[in-house]
């Protein structure tokens, strides 16, 4: 019975959408993108005269002599700024479809709309107000 | 249970490409939408598989993200290759992309917080050491 | 594509009607409020932030009770993502009364335990906004925004002695399993979206009365299988049924125990909520078992009846061993899920409205019933864990009984409801949701779940004889009783012998008055 069910689905269409030609110009892209910082490195590799001293080894850190590792850990704060900033970030993602759809075709739609993102960014300003006053945004 | 899944994978495997190169070609050149759905499915496997061995607390939360996003690459797959214009429901699964995108970003901070106060009680973040409840 | 986005929007109202998501509205603004009295009020005045949680809560639930006694309007809104239903009245009805009686026993609690209550009572608030919403939901969308404003206040408020590393523990453990979970329940979302496009061209709907509609003519069956398997595994996890139950006694061991007892009582009662709507409505009962959609009723309902008997039997089993007495409410809470399991599955074998209405108000009546004994019993967990919750263990309890009577008398009372003694709530709750079950046909199932509930008594009784036949060692000083938790206490014991004596009008009122308006539904 399962089966004869199954059969149905053989009739469905298999290729619903369109061509992906429209890619072409991200793949050529894509391949210069590889390209372009490569040959230099390679390049250079053949042309240059290869002198190394110690100076010349160590890394550049803005002229000054380098202190630490590099793989050091990072206090905590960083992670509490960068969630802040992950959060509030990501919600002007809304905006996005929000703005597609604002004037629509006739206006009708646009005094609503307005209204709702306001409300919106409302809400959010609220949050990002508490975060200030919650000391979260404080370095020291 | 079983037999709930039993069929999906029947299904996968009616759609399975024949072999031709000229099949070949050009499924890469019109992709049908069980590419998509291939990929997501992969994606969730990995998530899945990644949750269920990895020990690192901040690598079960990059499988979550997957399986997350996953259900992202079906919805966008769905809603761009079945879509109908006039109905607003064709939509719906890029709209519900965003939701999700926002829910993934609220969780992975929500996460993070939660690992950072376990790890100023107790400097772990294996979750083989975190067993101070158990039956 | 944006061309065409902005292309069917033109046509499209935005079907707003914002008074029928008013209790949802009152319950966020009172929530975003007490956030700011928080940010702004003094330390002194922190304690205002309880009381107005408290106006916020019972003025949405005047405004379902307005929507449950008069509402004439239409009864959807939002294109059908949000749904008025006696369903959803009685489930935000016990998030609201979940929510209320939470704030009550945290009040002083709070303060005990130097923890911030603004904070505390927001997020109580927006948790109590997004178990609203999954009741509410009409639309897959909202049921999964309502899951997820819940889960992420919930998770913070498990982990929320963030000094105690049990607290964080719990907080993670939920964290990891509750978002794997949800990620679950979001892969079957989308394939159940993709399936139920049509073979006539119309695109895939993650509206529930709309996918019920389209089940024979979805273009990939096989695919509406699947994601109906990975909602209920999303769902199971939630509700805490077995094999998707070992979260539980972890998670409700480690929290403060007034968030234990708000998460064994609301977000449970929330994800039935939901849960029913989904499977009862989405993937109705048919006559026709040949169809698609007979296949897939058939499916889910089998599946839930096995884990209807494995999440009685784990619960009540797993509860037997415990010493830890959050640890044997967590396990009887999986139990009750298995309880009220059974009336889902009554709910879902018939395609008789009255017979299905009065199945999922048997289910509702046996969530109200379960959270007002829970929180009942947890208010009183509460006091005798002191701060830190500290006492917890059964030899805690010792001869407690003939020391602090008050105390030892209201928590047996709670067992022996929960045992389902008869006049006790815990009892009407077991007896509409087997009669429906039978009702259904399904005569093994509940003998099964009578068969549990004598293996329950075992542990519940265990309790009680330990609270006053032992003898106590070490000494005891009862504890004060904040004037918030006798409040507590006295509507959760009248609550108990209301529901337990009189339940005919609650369960009217969780009924679907007209038959006509479920079957448009």
């Amino acid at each position: 019975m399962l089966s004869a069910i199954l059969l149905q689905t053989t009739n469905v269409p298999k290729t619903v959408g369109g061509p992906i030609t429209a890619y072409w110009p991200v793949m050529i892209f894509f391949v210069f993108a590889v390209i372009f910082p490569v040959l230099p490195i390679v390049l250079g590799r053949f042309l240059r005269p290869s002198i190394y001293g110690k100076g010349k080894m160590r890394p550049y850190e803005c002229g000054i002599d380098p202190v630490t590792e590099a793989h050091d850990r990072f206090t905590v704060r960083y992670y509490i700024v960068a969630m802040l900033f992950l959060i509030f970030d990501v919600e002007t993602i809304f905006l996005l479809p929000w703005a597609v759809i604002y004037m629509g075709n006739d206006f009708s739609f646009t005094k609503f709309a307005l209204l709702e993102m306001f409300i919106f960014i409302g809400i959010l300003i609220v949050g990002y107000y508490y975060a200030w006053r919650k000391g979260a945004l404080e370095w020291a | 249970m079983l037999n709930l899944f039993f069929p999906a994978l029947v299904f996968i495997w009616q759609q399975a490409p024949g072999g031709r190169m000229s099949d070949v070609s050009n499924s890469i050149t019109h992709p049908d939408i069980s590419k998509f759905l291939v990929i997501g499915a992969l994606l969730f496997i990995i998530g899945v598989a990644g949750v269920l061995t990895r020990r690192n607390i901040i690598v079960i939360f990059m499988s979550i993200e997957l399986i997350l996003n996953a259900a992202n690459i079906n919805f966008i797959a769905f809603s761009r290759y079945l879509q109908d214009t006039g109905n607003a429901n064709a939509v719906a699964g890029q709209v519900f992309t965003v939701f999700i995108i926002v829910v993934a970003a609220a969780e992975a901070a929500i996460g993070l917080g939660i690992v950072i106060a376990l790890y100023r009680n107790k400097e772990t973040i294996w979750v083989d050491e975190i067993d101070l409840l158990k039956w | 594509m944006n061309l065409s986005l902005a292309l069917q929007i033109q046509n499209v109202s935005p079907d707003v009607n914002l008074l029928l998501i008013l209790p949802e509205l009152i319950v966020c603004t009172a929530g975003v409020i007490v956030m700011m009295v928080d940010a702004f009020a003094r330390p002194r005045q922190r304690w205002m932030t309880g009381g107005l949680a408290l106006v916020g809560l019972v003025a949405a639930m005047a405004a379902s009770f307005w929507m449950w006694s008069g509402w004439a309007g239409p009864r959807e809104a939002f294109h059908g993502m949000i749904v008025l239903d006696e369903l959803r009245l009685g489930f935000t009805f016990i998030a609201l009364l979940v929510s209320a009686l939470t704030v009550l026993v945290s009040m002083v609690w709070v303060e005990g335990e130097n923890l911030p209550a603004g904070e505390f009572h927001s997020l109580l608030l927006f948790a109590t906004s997004g178990m609203m919403l999954m009741a509410s939901g009409g639309d897959l969308v909202i049921i999964f925004l309502g899951l997820e404003i819940l889960s992420i206040a919930t998770y913070v408020m498990a982990g929320f002695r963030r000094t105690d590393l049990r607290s964080n523990e719990s907080s993670l453990k939920y964290f990891i399993l509750g978002s794997f979970s949800s990620a679950f329940l979001l892969y079957g979302i989308a394939l159940v979206y993709g399936a139920t496009a049509t073979r006539t061209g119309l695109a895939g709907t993650t509206n529930i009365a709309e996918i019920a509609n389209r089940l024979d003519v979805s273009l990939y069956p096989p695919l509406l299988f699947a994601g109906a398997a990975m909602m209920l595994v999303g769902f199971g996890f939630k509700i805490a049924t077995a094999p998707f139950h070992v979260w539980t006694p972890d998670v409700y061991e480690g929290a403060p125990t007034p968030v234990t007892a708000f998460m064994a009582a609301g977000p449970k009662a929330a994800g039935f909520a939901s849960f029913l709507r989904v499977f009862v409505f989405g993937f109705p009962f048919v006559a026709t078992v040949a169809s698609v959609q007979g296949q897939i009723h058939a499916a889910w309902l089998g599946a839930l009846v096995v884990l209807a008997i494995i999440t009685m039997t784990i619960g009540n089993v797993g509860a037997i061993v415990q010493n830890n007495v959050k640890r044997m409410l967590a396990y009887s809470s999986i139990a009750h899920a298995g309880y009220a399991l059974v009336g889902f599955v009554a709910a879902g074998a018939t395609g008789d409205p009255v017979f299905k209405s009065e199945a999922l108000s048997s289910v509702a009546f046996y969530m109200l019933t379960y959270a007002v004994m829970n929180l009942g019993a947890f208010a009183v967990v509460t006091l005798i864990a002191r701060s830190g919750d500290r006492r917890t263990d059964f030899e805690d309890y010792n001869g407690i009984g003939f020391q602090s009577p008050g105390l030892a008398f209201t928590l047996s009372l709670f067992m022996l409801s929960l045992l389902g003694l008869p006049l006790t709530a815990g009892f009407m709750g077991k007896i509409m949701v087997f009669r429906a079950a039978l009702n259904a046909g399904y005569y093994s199932l509940v003998v099964i779940a009578v068969l549990n509930t004598a293996i329950s008594a075992y542990y519940y009784l265990r309790l009680i004889i330990v609270m006053f036949f032992r003898e106590r060692t070490t000494s005891w000083s009862a504890p004060r009783v904040p004037a918030s938790v006798i409040v507590v206490l006295i509507i959760t014991v009248l609550g108990v012998f209301y529901l337990g004596l009189f339940p005919n009008r609650v369960l009217d009122a969780f009924k679907t008055r007209p038959p006509a308006v479920m079957a448009t539904r």
